[in-house]
């Protein structure tokens, strides 16, 4: 049929080693069996007027019509076989394939509709982690104050921009191909904006200035905040006790007292509690002293004005002025005679 | 729809009735293929899939030396490589023709 006669030409040998060399990674006696004759074969082709084409073009066609795997994945399977981006990977299909079950897709799509909410809410999960990193205790709001009027606001719109920009993939880690490192960086950060708020005490007041969050809600998340912090504080009805006020029996404010309960535990409030308002608002309530220890058990505690933080050093609370009484007297109550006058204790039962 | 791809999954077989009539050293099989009609089918595809049945035993192949230039390679085909071209030949008649009882009675109708 045809003539074995024939001569190499140079360029053919060229092509196939070119060819030999993209095949380096296989064994010897498949590599041979795959190029055997190849060089005689293209000879022949050459003659007849086609044309060599890409070298790696041709490899990777031999390749996978030889059943063999092809070059690139090869030698990627290899390096990261169980490697965090083969994890993340196959987390990923996994998810897909998930969702895309006919009865999750619906729920689904609805929740990514809601994508842009997380964007926003993470970008203030950004700013107030920056401020409670930032300062002393601050009760967590709505729009974080760092300590400087305006500044929280403006983090909040450039964060929000920011966060949402990456959402969409216009910014890095969010762009188009992602690289592991950005899908690692993107998976770290939203990590950490789940994570971050477990970690803050969020009192419920403060949160929104609002009481209508005091009820079943506040109590599971003073729970969990309670559960984490041993120190719980002063709750009437669930909500958080930031002073205490007396009143005599004739209903006369009293101030300067100390109370204790039936087991003689003193009653305090929590140093983050006695912080209210925001702002020029914000007052904190300032501790007595015995010797250096702070203790908030002498009522009504004296408020400072302190942009932030808590007043916690003498020098605050030196600043702290005395709160008015929320009513400047109350009723007097009958039978308040017999037990008014000082009293000897349980010894003098 | 792209031949290409329904190539790809009879290459085995026309590859193996093609040396099953002559043996044929690579570049003669793709000239036969392509003088068959399957003028779209690369010679890249063909050399691989002569070395995969070759692999699997479907084929033998012997080199015919030459003084001049590179060898040859011819390739035969084996009792094994039979069994398998009847087999998927009868496959893909079966195939090919349930294909066809579904198509509208007028070919190339396509909606």
């Amino acid at each position: 049929m045809s003539d074995t006669h024939f001569l190499a030409r140079p360029d053919v040998t060229a092509f196939v080693e070119e060819v030999r060399r993209l095949l380096a990674d296989l064994d010897d006696e498949t590599r041979d069996e795959l190029l055997g004759g190849l060089e005689a074969d293209l000879t022949d082709q050459v003659t007849d007027g086609a044309e060599l084409g890409d070298p790696a073009t041709y490899a990777a066609e031999l390749r996978s019509a030889a059943g063999l795997p092809e070059r690139r994945r090869r030698l990627r399977g290899r390096l990261s076989s169980g490697s965090p981006v083969s994890l993340l990977d196959r987390a990923r299909s996994r998810f897909d394939r998930t969702v895309a079950r006919p009865h999750v897709a619906p729920a689904w799509e609805v929740v990514a509709a809601l994508r842009p909410a997380w964007w926003v809410l993470r970008a203030w999960i950004a700013v107030t982690a920056l401020d409670v990193a930032a300062g002393g205790w601050e009760p967590v709001s709505l729009v974080p104050s760092l300590g400087v009027p305006g500044l929280g606001a403006l983090l909040l719109v450039v964060g929000t921009a920011v966060s949402a920009l990456i959402g969409m993939g216009r910014l890095w880690p969010g762009t188009g191909e992602r690289s592991s490192a950005a899908r690692f960086t993107l998976l770290a950060l939203n990590g950490v904006a789940v994570l971050a708020p477990l970690t803050w005490s969020i009192p419920m007041p403060a949160y929104l200035g609002s009481s209508a969050w005091d009820g079943g809600y506040n109590d599971y998340t003073q729970g969990y905040m309670d559960a984490q912090r041993q120190h719980k504080g002063l709750e009437l009805d669930g909500s958080r006790v930031h002073n205490l006020f007396a009143y005599d029996a004739d209903g006369r404010p009293v101030r300067g007292i100390r109370l204790v309960d039936q087991d003689g535990n003193p009653v305090t409030v929590r140093p983050e509690d006695s912080t209210t308002g925001r702002g020029d608002a914000r007052r904190t309530g300032c501790p007595a002293w015995n010797g250096d220890t702070a203790t908030y058990e002498l009522f009504p505690l004296p408020e400072a004005s302190l942009d932030r933080g808590l007043c916690d050093t003498r020098a605050e609370a030196a600043t702290a002025r005395r709160p008015p009484f929320p009513l400047a007297s109350l009723p007097p109550l009958e039978g308040g005679r017999r037990q008014a006058g000082p009293d000897q204790g349980k010894s003098g039962r | 729809m792209d031949t290409t791809q329904l190539l790809r999954g009879v290459l085995d077989l026309a590859v193996l009735a093609v040396v099953e009539r002559e043996d044929g050293y690579g570049y003669d099989v793709l000239r036969r293929l392509r003088g068959g009609g399957l003028t779209e089918v690369g010679d890249a595809s063909v050399y691989g899939t002569l070395r995969r049945l070759y692999a699997a035993g479907a084929l033998t192949s012997y080199v015919v030396p030459s003084d001049e230039g590179p060898h040859r390679k011819y390739y035969g085909i084996t009792p094994a490589g039979r069994d398998q071209l009847a087999g998927q030949a009868k496959e893909w008649t079966s195939f090919a023709d349930t294909v066809s009882s579904l198509l509208p009675r007028s070919t190339g109708a396509s909606s």
